[in-house]
This record gives C-alpha cells, sequence and structure tokens, in this order.
C-alpha cells in the first residue's frame, strides 16, 4: 500500500469512527466544517513550508504525483482525517469524563 | 540555523496556540484530562503510522533542516512536536470558534 491508499483509509476510518464508534457525529455539524475550513489553510501553509523547503521529501512511488502549494494532495487527506479525529476524540472524551463526574458526585 | 526549519514552523503553531488561548480565554489547561486523553489517541494512531512510513522510505526528512534527534527509530522530535502541538491547536480554533458563534458544542445539547 502507498500513501495514497493509506491516507484515503485514514480519511475513511476517521469518519467510521467519529458516526459508529465514538458517536460524536462531528462531520455532520456545522462547527465541525467551520473548524476544518479555518485549519485549511494553515495547513496548506504549513506544507509549503515543508515541502518547498524540502525539509520532507516524498518517495515519488508513494504518492500519485499530484501536488498542491508543493505538497502532494494525499497530505490534504491525511490532515482532514486527523483534524476529524481529532475533534470526534476530544468530545468524546468530553462527554465521557463529564458523565464520570456527574457519577462520582452521587 | 538550517537546522531549526522544521522547528521553527512548530514554534509558530505554539505562539499561535499559546495566543488563542489567552486571546480568546479558552482556559484549556482547565480541560487537561480529556486534552491528555485525546493527545494521547492521536499521538498512538498517527506516530505508529509516521514511524511505519519513514521505515518504508514514504517520505524522508533533510537532516541539515532538524536538530537530529530521534524519538522512534528514524523518526525525528519534531514529528513527535508536531502532533503534539496540532492536535491542540485543532481543538483551540474550534472552542475558539465555538464560542465566538455561540453554538453549542455536541456534548453540551442534551
Amino acid at each position: 500500500m502507498i500513501y495514497s491508499d493509506i491516507a484515503l483509509d485514514a480519511v475513511v476510518l476517521a469518519i467510521l469512527t467519529d458516526l459508529f464508534i465514538l458517536r460524536t457525529q462531528m462531520i455532520t455539524r456545522g462547527i465541525y466544517w467551520l473548524t476544518y475550513a479555518l485549519i485549511f489553510p494553515f495547513q496548506i501553509a504549513t506544507n509549503w513550508w515543508l515541502t518547498s523547503r524540502k525539509i520532507v521529501q516524498y518517495s515519488p512511488s508513494e504518492i500519485i504525483g499530484r501536488r498542491l502549494a508543493g505538497a502532494p494532495v494525499e497530505d490534504l487527506l491525511f490532515g482532514f482525517s486527523m483534524i476529524l479525529m481529532t475533534l470526534a476524540l476530544w468530545e468524546f472524551f468530553f462527554r465521557r469524563n463529564q458523565l464520570n463526574s456527574h457519577a462520582s458526585d452521587g | 540555523m538550517t537546522h531549526f526549519s522544521y522547528l521553527a514552523v512548530i514554534a509558530f503553531i505554539t505562539l499561535c496556540a499559546f495566543g488563542v488561548n489567552l486571546g480568546f480565554r479558552l482556559r484549556i489547561a482547565e480541560r487537561w484530562l480529556e486534552l491528555a486523553q485525546t493527545q494521547l489517541a492521536i499521538l498512538v494512531i498517527y506516530l505508529s503510522w509516521d514511524t511505519w512510513a519513514i521505515a518504508k522510505k514514504s517520505w524522508f526528512f533533510d537532516s541539515q533542516q532538524i536538530v537530529n534527534v530521534d524519538v522512534l527509530p528514524k523518526v525525528p522530535l519534531e514529528e513527535l512536536l508536531f502532533f503534539l502541538v496540532v492536535p491542540i491547536m485543532t481543538i483551540l480554533s474550534y472552542q475558539a470558534l465555538l464560542k465566538l458563534t455561540k453554538w453549542q458544542a455536541p456534548g453540551e445539547a442534551e
């Protein structure tokens, strides 16, 4: 499996985790997409910094070769998956900790 | 100086994180428990992926532009810091937008 496949799998896995495992349903909420829209240009800028200066380089056989601001498009999939996974986990743990603290309050 | 090229972008994101946390009075430190839990889960998932990808040479780093401290086999310190600071910045952006829009967090709806 090359980076392209894994990045795509990571997106699918993040969506399934959000919808069915953690049941946070972040992806159905406006606030999630607003947050993603805010972070997106910063991700592009970070990608540009890291790739245009060749701080990180990708093996040509691992990517499909399409690039945006210097970075392989696969990085966008990776970014999307990590942002979704982070916010789904954040909401999941928040709710669980709330329930636990209410339970211990008696 | 070039050894700090990667570290520079991490420092910038960290600075933004402090700025957003203070500027929007988010008091993120008070939510240390879910912060630690989220960070740990993200680290396990994404640093494993990263370590594996570096081992199979999917991507590689310019040794002239990193500090050359490995935290895992061939995984530079900067990668670990990246997977710590980016999730925090993601959460802070989310919390700041919740405050700004006055929308309810999904967990507060019930």
